[in-house]
């Protein structure tokens, strides 16, 4: 017993050696950094605030890549002169509690220049008014809830609710009825069915679809609700199926809507499902999403730009796989907004606390061309960008359809 | 037992070599904490406290991990040779904390160095620190065993109530400044790269100290007299708590984060009425948090609010507690009938019954998936908790009076909890848990009883809610899922099943971990289930056992032990 | 009418996967008296180590599903199975004499970690992945009734395994050591049955069929997910409860008991969809409270 152990320390030990003779790896990753630039002035952050554990990790975690891309690209390319810039990326759990402590992490840094976050609605709630009262601006790449801007009577009396609030993706009140007006008028489809996953995005989304669809002459027939988990949908595809729809719209993201569409399909319920964004993947098609399904998505088709091929050129290059996920391009525009603001407010001097007010300012005057198109504020802090493109899955791809911007 | 049998086994062989080990392991541990550790300037900059050899050159100027290393390599060498009691268990602790400390630095500069080069030879450089303080640390825990493992120490000696209270004061002092020292270490902002090694270097030092103080049979003695002098300690423990704004760690971060820490506290102190006291098993606990959180929510003045009027905090608090125990008394209900496991998915189902009605709107109190944003700050006096604060020349940082409002919400449900446990009616709750049938037939109703246990742990959640709801400003059923419910019930039992300041030691640990290792989000919930794994297999009674559990659960364990040592002996 | 048929063969399929689920718990909870959450894991466990197999195998073989099939369904259980001796040897075994809510945590903490496990280590696993078409296609259609092929597969292998279990617990030796285990494990041991040996053996049998039911859940839905074996195994363990804890007979009936509330009370009750399960849980607590060894069971014996 004791020769054997004896022998396996020394097995062990003679292993240890050989790898320190030959582990002598002095470069590490992140040495792209820096380069040429001149960074005597120090190093600025730019935060980042989502879901990097748990179920929703996924989202969080091409939010987080795609702006650290972003800020990788502005190092190399010396945009913000005199400084190195860094992300620092916090985890919110999809919680807002844990947002909110993460939010304060950030904003007793006094290097963080501004927050790219959150995923979700609910968690962006508690974050806004912290980073408000550090002046701290706040760039979503994924809230779609139009009251976040513009309070809750965003159609009536649009008031803005937060100074340092800003968005680069679209509302649900542009996309829900841009969709509708394509469903009713384009595609013929009166009898619309709805199914979200009661989350504020597939919620939120569908409740502005269902009005403009009343306004359209459509009817909407049946809503349901699935759990954002679930993963067999035959109850409530029989109980749409009785309604006959003509079209089934779905609120919500491709993981529940791929399995949804293709399991409608199974069961004899033949007809197109339509989704917002949120669907708007590849993934989507892979996990069943059938020929003639439909998507609206934000800004002219990709192929069409050149910034959003570009952007997925570099993030394939820098992290070897495509998973910057369904906000990706978003959260990589949402930083290029921040750090052209920081660009604009630094201007070869300095940074420190008295500087914050020109930062909000300069990132509400922000305006260039991203990954998603055209990324410009309104006066709400909500994105200029009202193009939308309805997509429609052709042989196994997504093919746009039409684009065009909401007029109602 | 046959952990005991091998260790026996190692003891007969290790016997000779216990205090020669412990002696080398000591001097080596002061030597790695003198050796360069690493080789080279890592790419993000300095390994924290120097890495080179300007140790030798300025011995007195050591910090941070290598101070750290220094101070257990002394004790290793005072513990080996002055008459200590239970000297094998002292030893061991501290050996662990060489390895721990050893371990961490090194691993971190290792990866972050690419490669074994990093803490050994390279271009001409060396560096073996890393390397001594593991082989201290392992020869200083087989030392531990060489010199065996007694039962911890007892001290019988009695103190006059001065002396007491003196004793008191310091240890908890100590741990006052030990818990700033664990906020703070690594820093706050993001400026640190290696927060994360830092943190889990100092938590290695920390706990080995502790197990060591353990071992002697400090702890314990600190314990019996904190029992003794109850009130005392509760006032002294809550000065304590009162004046970790004072020190470093009294930042806004921090306050925030031990906000939260104190409603979960104030929480699981409530669970470990149902789950620690009497017995029942409730995997759904966070929904009467929810349930509180959201009627304070209505009650706010809310732009989403159900009601549009605002009732001042204490009224719409107490509403939540008492709506909160309503609830819990209705999912206690079936308990007159069902009976142990069973319960546990009742209650399960009832949480995921909460979250899902509340994401549906149910009655219109929740507002669905788009939750009660925009709930004001609690104000008083017309100081806005959520601002920052100035006392004389003290600025105190924004959050800390939501931390005082908690200190006092979690001393409040101590106090309820001790005054419940030592009353009649929570034994008979513990004595429903040791054994329903002889309780009833001892003439304990246990249903009431039971139903009672759900309705106090309910309202004291609800309580917690309430000021959940102000502090975080929004309230989304994202907050009471289950995960949560098994993170309460982990702080429980981590802690120590029924016992007070358990239930506030894990509440904390779990939330302040996640906190300090940002570095290792994605494996968070990964090493939490491994941590569950582990503490029910290696401690079951939890980090602070209650007195009355420890005699049910580690006497036995330890009358094993004892036997396998007489033998041990007897051979 | 038709929507109702429907509905009861959806019932009927949800209900033939949880039983396969139920099987395990009702075995190891009769034995052990442990409620092992960490079941549902064993589940998800098999289904992805089924996609393993097959994303393994060379390109030819994928195309032949009379070759992948088998093959993926040997993958999926020897996954499970060593997932599920694992646990009982390193996580349940040691806690055997330990006071009763600890075994209670440390399944939910081996529930937790393998569910992360599987969310870290499996490449993708992120987000839900697609399975494999290897199984029968198309629909056995009854006037507007569809029904698919690999459905009405998950049934009969369901009801098929379910009497096979059945018969091996009523005739076998090892079978009437399980019973004998169950009843009183002293008693056993001193009648000569190793009670690790039988609940090892409990343990495998539960993750064999909680591997079939991973890669049938796969083929019939045509996805997975990191969640699908806690939410599937509460409905399970609700099944079992529901049956009798203990019953084979009762966790089969229970299962299919539940998923015919689910689709059911999906399409009739108000609230619809969205509160499907809230009455999956209210029948539960009034057969608990008026018949609290559930359907099938036997009186609770006061156990020491």
């Amino acid at each position: 017993m004791r020769k054997h152990s004896v022998k396996s320390a020394a097995i062990v030990g003679a292993s240890l050696l050989v790898l320190a003779a030959c582990g002598s790896n002095k470069t590490e990753g992140g040495g792209t950094t820096g380069g040429s630039c001149d960074t005597s002035k120090g190093t600025l952050t730019v935060g980042v605030v989502a879901p990097l554990s748990g179920n929703l990790s996924a989202l969080g975690v091409g939010i987080k890549q795609s702006a650290e891309l972003a800020v990788d690209e502005a190092n190399k390319k010396c945009t913000v002169p005199g400084f190195k810039l860094t992300v620092s990326a916090q985890d919110d759990e999809a919680n807002p509690a844990k947002g909110a402590q993460a939010a304060t992490k950030l904003s007793t840094d006094p290097n963080v220049v501004g927050v790219v976050g959150t995923l979700n609605s609910s968690v962006a709630q508690t974050v806004q008014p912290i980073l408000r009262d550090k002046k701290i601006p706040q760039v979503s790449p994924a809230n779609t809830n139009p009251s976040l801007t513009r309070g809750n009577d965003f159609l009536t009396a649009p008031k803005r609710q937060f100074d340092n609030y800003f968005r680069v993706c679209t509302t649900d009140d542009l996309q829900g009825p841009y969709a509708a007006n394509y469903l009713v008028e384009k595609a013929g489809k009166k009898k619309i069915a709805i199914i979200t996953d009661g989350k504020t995005y597939g919620d939120g989304l569908a409740a502005e679809l269902s009005k403009q669809v009343a306004k359209k002459g459509g009817t909407i027939v049946g809503t349901e609700k699935v759990g954002e988990k679930d993963t067999d949908f035959s109850g409530v595809i029989a109980k749409i199926k009785a309604l006959a729809p003509e079209a089934v719209y779905y609120g919500g993201e491709y993981p529940v809507a791929g399995p949804l569409s293709k399991q409608m399909k199974d069961a004899g319920l033949d007809v197109p499902v339509m989704g917002g964004d949120g669907i708007f993947d590849g993934k989507y098609i892979e996990l069943g999403g059938k020929e003639g399904d439909l998507a609206t998505s934000v800004g002219a088709p990709t192929e069409s730009l050149a910034t959003a091929k570009a952007f997925v050129d570099a993030y394939k290059a820098k992290f070897g796989k495509e998973d910057y996920a369904a906000y990706g391009a978003f959260s990589y525009d949402a930083a290029n907004a921040i750090i052209g603001g920081l660009a604009k407010t630094v201007e070869g001097g300095t940074w420190d606390e008295s500087k914050r007010d020109a930062m909000l300012t300069n990132v509400g005057a922000y305006s260039g061309s991203g990954a998603t198109g055209a990324v410009k504020f309104d006066q709400y802090g909500d994105s200029t960008n009202k193009v939308l493109t309805v997509y429609s899955v052709t042989s196994g791809k997504w093919k746009d359809v039409q684009t065009g911007e909401f007029t109602g | 037992m046959s952990t005991v049998d091998t260790s026996s086994g190692k003891r007969s062989a290790l016997a000779p070599l216990g205090k020669p080990f412990a002696a080398a392991g000591g001097v080596l541990g002061i030597v790695a904490a003198l050796l360069p550790w690493v080789t080279f300037t890592l790419n993000d900059g300095n390994w924290p406290d120097k890495s080179t050899l300007q140790f030798f050159d300025a011995p007195f100027l050591v910090t941070g991990f290598r101070w750290h290393l220094l101070v257990l390599g002394i004790l290793v060498l005072v513990a080996a040779f002055a008459p200590v009691p239970s000297k094998g268990r002292v030893v061991r602790a501290l050996g662990w904390g060489l390895t721990i400390v050893s371990f961490v630095n090194a691993a971190y500069i290792t990866v972050k160095g690419g490669g074994l080069g990093a803490i050994t030879a390279l271009d001409g450089a060396t560096a073996f620190g890393g390397v001594v303080g593991l082989i201290a640390g392992v020869l200083t825990i087989l030392a531990g065993y060489g010199i065996g493992i007694e039962p911890v120490g007892e001290w019988k000696f009695k103190v006059s109530t001065p002396v007491a209270y003196l004793v008191l004061l310091v240890s908890f002092g100590a741990v006052l400044y030990a818990v700033a020292a664990m906020l703070t270490t690594g820093g706050v902002g993001s400026a640190n790269p290696y927060a994360g090694a830092i943190f889990l270097s100092f938590l290695g030092f920390a706990g080995g100290l502790l197990a060591a103080l353990s071992g002697v049979g400090f702890v314990r003695w600190i314990s019996v007299l904190s029992e003794q002098h109850r009130v005392f300690s509760v006032i002294v423990l809550a000065a304590c708590a009162l004046l970790l704004p004072f020190t470093e760690a009294g930042n806004e971060y921090w306050m925030t984060v031990a906000a939260n820490i104190g409603i979960y506290a104030a929480t699981a102190i409530g669970l470990n009425i149902v789950v620690g006291l009497a017995g029942l098993l409730d995997l759904g606990y966070v929904a009467f948090m929810g349930i509180g959180a959201l009627v304070a929510a209505n009650f706010s003045g809310a732009a989403t609010a159900y009601f549009g009027f605002d009732l001042p905090f204490p009224v719409a608090a107490v509403i939540a507690a008492v709506v909160a125990g309503i609830f819990g008394a209705i999912v206690g209900s079936p308990t007159l009938r069902v009976r142990g496991d069973y319960l546990a998915i009742v209650t399960l189902a009832f949480g995921e019954i909460f979250t899902r009605s509340a994401q549906n709107d149910i009655g219109g109190f929740t507002n669905g998936s788009n939750a009660i944003p925009g709930i004001p700050a609690l104000s008083l006096f017309g100081a806005e908790f959520n601002k920052s604060f100035t006392i004389g020349a003290v600025k105190l940082p924004a959050g800390v009076l939501y931390y005082v409002l908690i200190v006092l919400l979690v001393a409040a449900t101590m106090a309820v909890f001790a005054n419940l446990k030592f009353s009649r009616i929570g034994r008979a709750w513990i004595a429903i848990r040791e054994d329903e049938d002889a309780a009833r037939a001892m003439g304990i109703r246990t249903g009431k009883m039971k139903i009672l246990a759900f309705l106090i742990g309910a309202m004291l959640a609800g309580l917690a809610g309430a000021v959940f709801a102000h502090k975080n400003g929004t309230v989304s059923y994202e907050s009471f899922k289950f995960l949560e419910s098994v993170t309460l019930l982990a702080a429980v039992i981590l802690g120590g099943m029924g016992s007070i300041p358990g239930a506030v030691l894990g509440a904390a640990l779990l939330f302040v971990l996640p906190e300090k290792l940002r570095d290792f989000e994605d494996y968070r919930l990964m090493i939490f289930g491994l941590a569950l794994i582990l503490i029910m297999r290696f401690r079951p009674v939890g980090l602070i056992p209650d007195a009355h559990r420890r005699a049910e659960m580690v006497e036995r364990a330890d009358e094993n032990a004892d036997e396998a040592h007489l033998e041990a002996k007897k051979a | 009418m038709s929507v109702l048929l429907q509905q009861l063969a959806n019932g009927v399929i949800q209900g033939a996967l949880i039983a396969l689920i139920a099987l395990g718990y009702t075995m190891v909870y009769g034995i052990i008296q442990l409620i092992n959450f960490a079941h549902g894991e064993v589940f998800m466990v098999a289904s992805y180590g089924g996609l393993a197999t097959f994303t393994l195998l060379p390109d030819d073989l994928k195309k032949s599903p009379a070759v992948a099939l088998p093959l993926m369904f040997v993958g999926g259980i020897a996954v499970a199975v060593l997932v599920a001796v694992i646990m009982e040897r390193f996580a349940y075994r040691p806690l055997r004499n330990a006071p009763r809510l600890a075994p209670l945590i440390t399944a939910l903490g081996v529930s937790v970690f393998l569910q992360e496990a599987v969310r870290v280590f499996y490449p993708n696993a992120k987000s839900n992945l697609p399975y494999p078409k290897v199984f029968p296609e198309g629909n056995l259609t009854i006037g507007s009734v569809n029904i698919s092929w690999t459905g009405i597969l998950l049934v009969v292998l369901s009801v098929g395994l379910a009497v096979i279990l059945q018969t091996y617990i009523n005739r076998s030796r090892m079978g009437r050591a399980m019973r004998a285990t169950a009843q009183d494990p002293d008693t056993a041991k001193l009648m000569g049955v190793n009670p690790d040996r039988v609940i090892v053996l409990t343990f495998i049998i539960g993750a064999v069929l909680a591997g079939v039911a991973g890669i049938m859940f796969g083929g019939y839905l045509n996805n997975i997910n990191i969640d699908m074996g806690f939410q599937n195994g509460i409905f399970a363990f609700t099944a079992a409860v529901l049956g009798g804890v203990g019953s084979i007979r009762g966790a089969v009936i229970g299962a299919f008991i539940i998923g015919l509330i689910k689709t059911v009370a999906g399409q009739y009750m108000p609230g619809g969809t969205q509160y499907d399960y809230v009455w999956i849980f209210v029948v539960l607590i009034l057969v608990l409270v008026f018949r609290p060894q559930g359907l099938f069971g036997e009186p609770e014996r006061v156990r020491a």
